[in-house]
């Protein structure tokens, strides 16, 4: 360190400063700066030196809350987020399932970002880790980097999302459609097989459209009803709201919403509660079964019900279909975890 | 057709826009001021996000503490709206200091800001949305005065104080000789430091303000409101005819950017447009805006 410090030049390089003419008045002098710009090298080094400390730190913490007692494999896994609740559950399950077998965990996030996600796998084929678990923030883009692990004799196991255009040994998942559909089939009911519905979709990730092109089709199948608009939420709450707005706007005589997701479905719900539409007059069925959702399911306001997924099983049947593959039996290379619909009657 | 201009027309789905546009409009005003500068603020959404996190966090609080007593008291909503402009100040003060003071420049400060501010509203709210907020408080949101939603009179308000102190009062010529030409301001003997972080800080409280009514509107606060806001908002005040570079431009173009924007964004939701075509049909008029803009000065001069 202190070697480095003197490379920096700042005692060496003072006295050309001072020779620099307007140095005395101070401000421009480009000489000075340059010295000043040169000095703060330090200082960053040192930054960068504690956020590399802080890392491994916490890094080596993560790994000591996951082992058990004797470490028999070691799992890498990259999530798409850490900041929402699906994404929080699916951890537990993976976390549970893995402590219950002794497996060591390193958990990363892809936290949406494709280029991030492939540098945690690539980082994982580097570390030697026994598995891979991803939850792919991008179906197609994925592939090389799972691509890579199996080149290096890697097990990937995909969790949520699927991965196309490559091999994983097993994909675990919700089934999107069959949650689309449910939806519908509860709209139809509590509409008594007709009116006019909308959708709030999130058109940017496959599982929202999976979710509403199974919504539509099935409304489609009943001849009093018709899907008359289907709006981009983002899956945000606050655009969600502004959508459901316009759509409330422009067709009065519309009796449901389904949302894509719990976020959407919240904001139609403020929404449709500032026009002063209730649970008597009108439905609205979201996706995820997040608590606050339940809550309001549960209190009768018009959002009346949720399909839920259940991320805790797709966490824990990820771990169990490595087990599987460590010990040479037979893994399903898709395993579908259910899904189911929660309302108020729901215990 | 005529069925869509009707939904169109009708008062209702004005005050649908006017609403719609409500927080852009508020968050365009203290934007235009600071592109005035010659500044920019890419923070507005995650400060958005932060002021309401903290805005509920704060009615909990106080909530929990006056509790017993039973009967619904003003404080819990003071205290939100206090902490919610409280934390858009503290935003601005950060911004104003490192831009004004340390010269650092503003589209870096921000952008760091952005990520700094949107970080702390997940860590606070655990990334869960808070929710269970005073009524008092909603009303900000959801209240309706003389048939006219509480948003849109506020930013109304917004636009009025925003027009007069940048039109006609001294403090509003600084802002303007700031931008326009900060080293002929500061031989002119203004105090070119201390407009510009006037400025943010004022910025901050209108970010603060955004924060309180969004999170009133939803009825809860969510670590991931404002997303992109900052871009809604830079369009508008660009497609309102400020120019980027400072010194040149009013609250009053803001206005009808937003307006502008906010009421395509309803007529193509409205016609049922396809989500995928919306986003490329409001670049496209955003485009066609500042290209009509820049055309316009070069006949001038």
């Amino acid at each position: 360190m202190r070697t480095r410090r003197a490379g920096a030049g700042l005692p060496v390089r003072v006295p050309n400063a001072d020779a620099c003419p307007s140095a005395q008045r101070g401000r421009r002098c480009t000489a000075r700066r340059r010295v000043r710009t040169e000095a703060l090298g330090n200082p960053l080094t040192a930054v960068v030196a504690a956020v590399m400390c802080i890392a491994a730190c916490s890094g080596s913490g993560d790994h000591a809350a996951s082992s058990g007692g004797a470490v028999t494999k070691v799992v890498g896994v990259t999530l798409l987020t850490r900041e929402q609740h699906f994404y929080q559950d699916l951890e537990a399950g993976v976390k549970d399932a893995a402590a219950r077998r002794g497996y060591r965990l390193v958990l990363t996030s892809g936290d949406f970002d494709l280029a991030k996600q492939q540098a945690q796998i690539d980082n994982f084929v580097v570390q030697h880790v026994d598995a891979i678990i991803v939850c792919p923030v991008n179906s197609q883009g994925i592939g090389p980097a799972i691509d890579r692990a199996t080149a290096a004799h890697i097990p990937v196991v995909s969790a949520d999302t699927k991965a196309v255009g490559t091999h994983v040994v097993a994909a675990v998942a919700s089934d999107n459609r069959a949650g689309g559909q449910l939806a519908a089939t509860y709209m139809v009911r509590a509409l008594g097989d007709s009116g006019a519905v909308a959708v709030i979709g999130q058109p940017e990730t496959q599982t929202g459209l999976d979710r509403q092109q199974a919504f539509v089709d099935e409304i489609g199948r009943h001849p009093r009803m018709a899907v008359v608009a289907i709006l981009n939420g983002g899956g945000v709450r606050d655009r969600a709201l502004k959508a459901a707005d316009d759509i409330l706007q422009g067709h009065p005589e519309l009796r449901g919403i389904f949302a894509i997701n719990d976020e959407s479905a919240l904001g139609a719900l403020a929404a449709a509660t500032t026009r002063g539409k209730t649970g008597a007059t009108f439905t609205i069925v979201g996706y995820d079964a997040t608590p606050e959702a339940v809550k309001a399911i549960k209190s009768h306001s018009s959002l009346k019900a949720d399909v839920a997924q259940q991320p805790r099983d797709i966490g824990e049947r990820s771990i169990d279909a490595l087990a599987a593959y460590f010990d040479h039996r037979p893994v399903d290379s898709v395993i579908t975890v259910p899904v189911r619909v929660v309302d108020a009657e729901t215990p | 057709m005529s069925a869509l201009a009707g939904a169109f027309f009708s008062l209702g789905n004005l005050l649908n826009v006017a609403l719609s546009i409500a927080v852009i409009g508020i968050l365009g005003v203290g934007m235009t001021a600071v592109i005035l500068t010659g500044g920019i603020d890419l923070s507005v959404g995650s400060g958005v996000a932060l002021s309401g996190v903290v805005a509920a966090l704060a009615a909990h609080a106080v909530d929990s503490g006056a509790a017993t007593g039973g009967s619904p008291s003003l404080l819990p909503v003071v205290a939100a709206l206090g902490a919610a402009l409280a934390v858009g100040a503290a935003g601005g003060v950060f911004t104003g200091v490192a831009v004004a003071r340390l010269r650092a420049p503003a589209f870096l400060v921000t952008l760091a800001l952005l990520s700094i501010e949107r970080g702390l509203a997940f860590l606070f709210s655990s990334g869960q949305a808070v929710s269970d907020l005073p009524a008092g408080f909603n009303w900000l949101g959801q209240g309706i005065v003389f048939g006219v939603p509480v948003p849109v009179w506020l930013t109304a308000a917004c636009f009025g104080v925003g027009w007069f102190v940048l039109a006609r009062t001294t403090w509003g010529r600084w802002i303007y000789a700031v931008g326009g030409n900060e080293a002929a301001a500061w031989l002119a003997g203004i105090d070119t430091r201390g407009v510009t972080l006037g400025t943010y800080v004022a910025n901050g409280l209108l970010v603060g303000l955004a924060g309180a009514v969004l999170t009133a509107r939803l009825g809860a606060a969510v670590p991931n409101a404002g997303l992109g806001y900052e871009l809604d908002v830079i369009a508008a005040v660009v497609v309102g005819g400020t120019a980027l570079t400072g010194g040149r431009g009013s609250v009053l173009g803001t206005l009808a950017g937003a307006v502008c924007i906010g009421t395509l964004d309803n007529a193509l939701n409205l016609a049922n447009v396809d989500p995928y075509l919306q986003r490329v049909v409001v670049g496209v008029v955003i485009l066609l805006a500042v290209l009509g803009e820049r055309l316009r000065h070069r006949g001038r001069t």
